[in-house]
């Protein structure tokens, strides 16, 4: 049985939680992860404020404010990073799925985690990455439940191991070991 | 799927250097690192005495490496930042292949400009002049080029901000793990599918050890499973293939059983590399049938004790749990003829080993 | 830069070195090249490593009583080192410094190490090195390296005026494409650093090495800056080397052991004959746990990673490896351990 605490998912990943805000950063992107239309973006965007109004001593043009669906913004993230000074923050609110996503193109950015906020509304959903087709799967399966692969249509375990460079579950094969089995070749 | 076929007998050399890794009747995870280079005798023979170990398995699991490495790429995978280590790691392996086996491997330096090196691998017949960084003067980059030349799998740790990361490595011969999704991970969070060693200290600890690993010193530790057939690659990737044999071995007769269920060891050394900073992280796996194990009393008894005594959570993790007891109670009453007489190391012929 | 230091919980890895030149052409530093006795190569190392020179006493009475060990940073090639270059600032009468200002080209001293504990960081976009008088030495070897590997480095040297340590390395690597700044009044650093701070690339990481009020003075400002904990590193000696710790005794089968400074209780025992199971000889693996009794006014010292700490408190186990026991004065011995 494994220990969430101690495992790769982050604690925001298992139920919603909303991290401190790192007062010393000097410039801020914010985004507020979501599709338009979206269930979760009231909530995502009341975090957002609280954000604000914290920030609101700070010189115009100190933080940038957007609302964005995931890929949207890993570019616009992208972009800023390219272009950021050191003193640059990123706070970022939405589902754990979408923060888990876009924190990982930040990482890969050149972000450190002490540089990347986030506040999660919504923990139910993730992302599975399928071990043996790559395939992902969008899914609202516990953590050690089952989802069936979008990519080879196996019967996935819902893994609580979590990729900080891809931000995928990692999903694998739950009845392998009730599959047919070959009688092993006699020697040669 | 593909079936696995009974293996033929085990080379002498496999069991005379097989790292036997128990030292007690009960087997508990612990922080067992302890400095490397030394020779560790056995009943039969010795391991230890180098960091990279060739065997008679030398040509044959290059060449499964390379196919494994074509099929599934993500295998092999080297975050940016990490070009330095992976000269770093290239340098250090080419060096202990050197010192380990000096009748094979030449490591010679003739420019000190660059530096220039000379690489002659005579098992493989390789000869290269490379310079370090130019990635030009080699036909592969060179963590890849490097274990095309080494049985061990590797990854190279990046340690920053008081943390490390597993950002690169080589990893054919995984033991249920997915080196393509642990890739970027921190060194806790690789461990995080671990039962009891947060719990109990032991994964804290290790990473507290490593961190502080300093250039020049170099541990082991082992690591053990069993895995039906002489099978190295039983990565999380190929699990469908490999996991209904889990449930096949538990239908084959007691000689089939007998030569399908190994002893998996993986010896792991640690070092911090020079240039980069980064640790390198070896991973060597030895499979040695269960009849080979009850060839040696000592390892037969120890085996048998320490299957029936792991607790069931640790059975669980290690994917033995179906088959554990019948691998216990086979080593227990394997003294009729299914069992090759004991061994005696001068009954062991030395086959073209070394 | 100096640091006093100790040595690692082991002896049994140390380096014999002969000094072979000296430069003191800068005042009050003196630059030495010391290399392997035996004309051997010596191990690469890190940038931003230091080795722990052993000092000897001094003569009783003087200013050294006991032996002491003090780092000092690597300035020279590192990946394939035919030697090891220090320099080291005079720092008061008797001390270590003054110990390293009298030798010979010829002398013979021990070292520990190299020890790395100041890397720079391979996933950085850029290097921003900024040291202070003698406290550069460890960012020579960084901007050596970044020449090597084409990563975009940038170093501001603040030193008194007229020559400050190794200029001619510093001009050698400016010429090979590194950017060196020197600065030699305080305030014109202070008006630059602000600056610096605030424009440099998202992904740079900072390091910083010099007198403690020279690092108060960079890390506050990269703190006011926006700078987070992770981009910012200090030079820190000795934070991975245990202390030699001082000689003490045991009680152990019947008789009594002395254990030196520099070498681990494990260490003693071993020598007197007495075997303690043992793996890691470095804290964390446990093997080498002892029941021990602490006598009446006596302390005893864990310095490892494996007992927690209602362990540590009930004080009836040691890890030998590299626990050690306080002199007390009084009783006859230290520590007493039951094997
Ligand atoms: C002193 C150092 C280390 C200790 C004490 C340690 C300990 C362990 C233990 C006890 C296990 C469970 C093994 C089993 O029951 O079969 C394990 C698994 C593992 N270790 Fe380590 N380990 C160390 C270093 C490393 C390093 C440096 C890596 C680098 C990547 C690593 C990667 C792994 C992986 C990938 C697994 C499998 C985890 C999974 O199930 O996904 N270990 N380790
Ligand atoms: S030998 Fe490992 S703790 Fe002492």
């Amino acid at each position: 049985m494994i220990r969430l605490e101690s495992s790769s998912v982050p604690t925001w990943a298992i139920a919603p939680e909303v991290g401190t805000l790192d007062q010393r950063g000097r410039t801020f992107s914010l985004v507020v992860i979501g599709d338009p239309g979206s269930r979760h973006l009231p909530a995502a965007r009341a975090i957002a404020e609280a954000w604000t109004a914290q920030l609101a001593a700070r010189p115009a043009g100190a933080v940038v404010h957007r609302e964005l669906p995931a890929e949207a913004a890993v570019a616009v993230l992208t972009a800023d990073l390219h272009r950021a000074l050191v003193g640059h923050r990123i706070l970022l609110t939405g589902t754990a799925r979408d923060c888990l996503a876009v924190r990982a193109a930040v990482l890969a950015a050149g972000a450190e985690d002490d540089e990347v906020v986030i506040g999660v509304v919504d923990a139910t959903e993730r992302t599975v990455w399928c071990v043996h087709c790559a395939a992902t799967t969008v899914t609202t399966a516990a953590l050690e439940g089952e989802t069936s692969c979008s990519g080879c249509s196996r019967r996935l375990v819902v893994h609580p191991h979590v990729s900080r460079r891809t931000g995928h579950h990692l999903g694998y094969m739950a009845d392998a070991e009730e599959q047919p089995w070959s009688w092993p070749e006699p020697r040669a | 799927m593909t079936a696995l076929s009974l293996p033929t007998s085990t080379a002498a050399d496999l069991l005379e250097g097989f790292p036997f890794p128990f030292s007690h009747d009960s087997y508990r995870y612990s922080t067992n690192v302890e400095p490397a280079r030394s020779p560790v005798a056995t009943p039969v023979g010795q391991w230890g005495a180098s960091v990279v170990t060739v065997d008679s398995e030398y040509h044959r699991e290059l060449a499964e490496r390379a196919v494994l490495l074509e099929r599934d790429p993500s295998r092999y995978g080297v975050l940016p930042h990490m070009e330095v280590a992976c000269w770093d790691a290239m340098l250090v392996l080419l060096r202990e292949l050197a010192s380990a086996r000096p009748d094979a491997f030449h490591l010679d330096v003739v420019d000190a400009e660059g530096p220039t090196y000379r690489w002659r691998n005579d098992l493989l017949g390789i000869e290269q002049t490379f310079v370090v960084g130019r990635r030009e003067t080699l036909p592969a980059e060179p963590l890849a080029w490097a274990c095309q030349q080494v049985q061990e799998d590797v990854v190279l740790l990046d340690q920053r901000s008081g943390e490390l990361y597993g950002d690169a490595g080589v990893v054919t011969f995984a033991a249920d793990w997915s080196f393509g999704f642990d890739l970027g991970m921190t060194f806790l969070e690789i461990h995080g599918p671990v039962p009891r060693v947060h719990a109990e200290g032991v994964i804290p600890r290790a990473r507290e050890f490593i961190l502080r690993l300093q250039p020049g010193q170099v541990y082991r530790r082992t690591n053990w499973t069993l895995t039906v057939g002489r099978r190295l690659d039983v990565a999380t990737e190929t699990y469908p293939e490999w996991g209904p044999d889990r449930a096949m071995v538990l239908h084959v007769d007691d000689d089939a059983f007998g030569h399908l269920v190994h002893l998996r060891v993986e010896v792991q050394h640690l070092l911090r590399l020079p240039e980069s900073g980064a640790v390198m992280f070896l991973i060597r796996t030895h499979l040695l049938p269960l009849a080979d194990i009850a060839r040696v009393p000592a390892w037969r008894e120890r085996t048998a004790a320490v299957l029936t005594e792991l607790p069931q959570d640790m059975a669980d993790y290690k994917g033995i749990a179906a088959y554990r007891s019948r691998a216990a109670a086979w080593l227990r009453d394997c003294t009729s003829t299914t069992t090759p007489a004991p061994a005696s190391p001068s009954a062991l012929a030395p086959e073209e080993s070394r | 830069m100096a640091g006093t230091t100790g040595m690692s919980g082991s002896v049994r890895e140390r380096l014999r070195l002969v000094v072979v030149a000296l430069d003191d052409s800068v005042p009050g530093i003196r630059s030495l090249v010391l290399a392997d006795a035996g004309g051997a190569p010596l191990p690469p190392f890190t940038p931003g490593s230091h080795v722990v020179l052993e000092v000897p006493a001094g003569p009783p009475g003087s200013a050294r009583p006991r032996p002491t060990a003090n780092a000092y940073s690597l300035t020279g090639e590192n990946a394939h080192p035919l030697d090891y270059r220090i320099s080291v600032l005079r720092a008061r009468e008797g001390g270590g410094s003054a110990w390293v200002h009298d030798l010979a080209v010829g002398d013979r001293v021990t070292a520990l190490g190299p020890r790395s504990g100041f890397a720079p960081v391979q996933r950085a976009a850029k290097h921003l090195l900024l040291g202070a008088g003698i406290g550069v030495t460890p960012l020579v070897s960084h901007l050596r390296s970044a020449v090597r590997w084409g990563r975009d480095a940038e170093l501001v040297h603040l030193h008194r005026s007229g020559a400050g340590a190794h200029a001619a390395d510093l001009a050698e690597l400016a010429a090979r494409g590194a950017r060196v700044t020197t600065v030699t009044d305080r305030e014109s650093f202070t008006a630059l650093l602000d600056d610096l701070l605030r424009t440099q690339p998202f992904g740079t990481h900072l390091y910083c090495c010099g007198p403690a009020g020279f690092m108060e003075l960079v890390t506050a400002a990269a703190a006011r800056s926006g700078w987070p904990a992770s981009r910012v590193h200090t030079e820190s000696f000795g934070v991975e080397a245990l202390d030699p710790g001082a000689p003490f005794q045991v009680a152990v089968a019947g008789r009594t052991v002395e254990v030196p400074a520099g070498t681990s209780l494990l260490e003693a025992l071993e020598d007197a004959g007495l075997a303690v199971p043992n793996l890691c000889r470095q804290g964390v693996c446990g093997e080498c746990r002892v029941s021990v009794t602490v006598p009446e006014g006596g302390r005893l010292v864990h310095r490892d990673l494996y007992l927690d700490d209602d362990e540590k408190r009930a004080g009836r186990c040691a890890m030998a490896c590299v626990s050690r026991a306080l002199p007390t004065s009084g009783a006859a011995a230290d520590l007493e351990v039951h094997l």
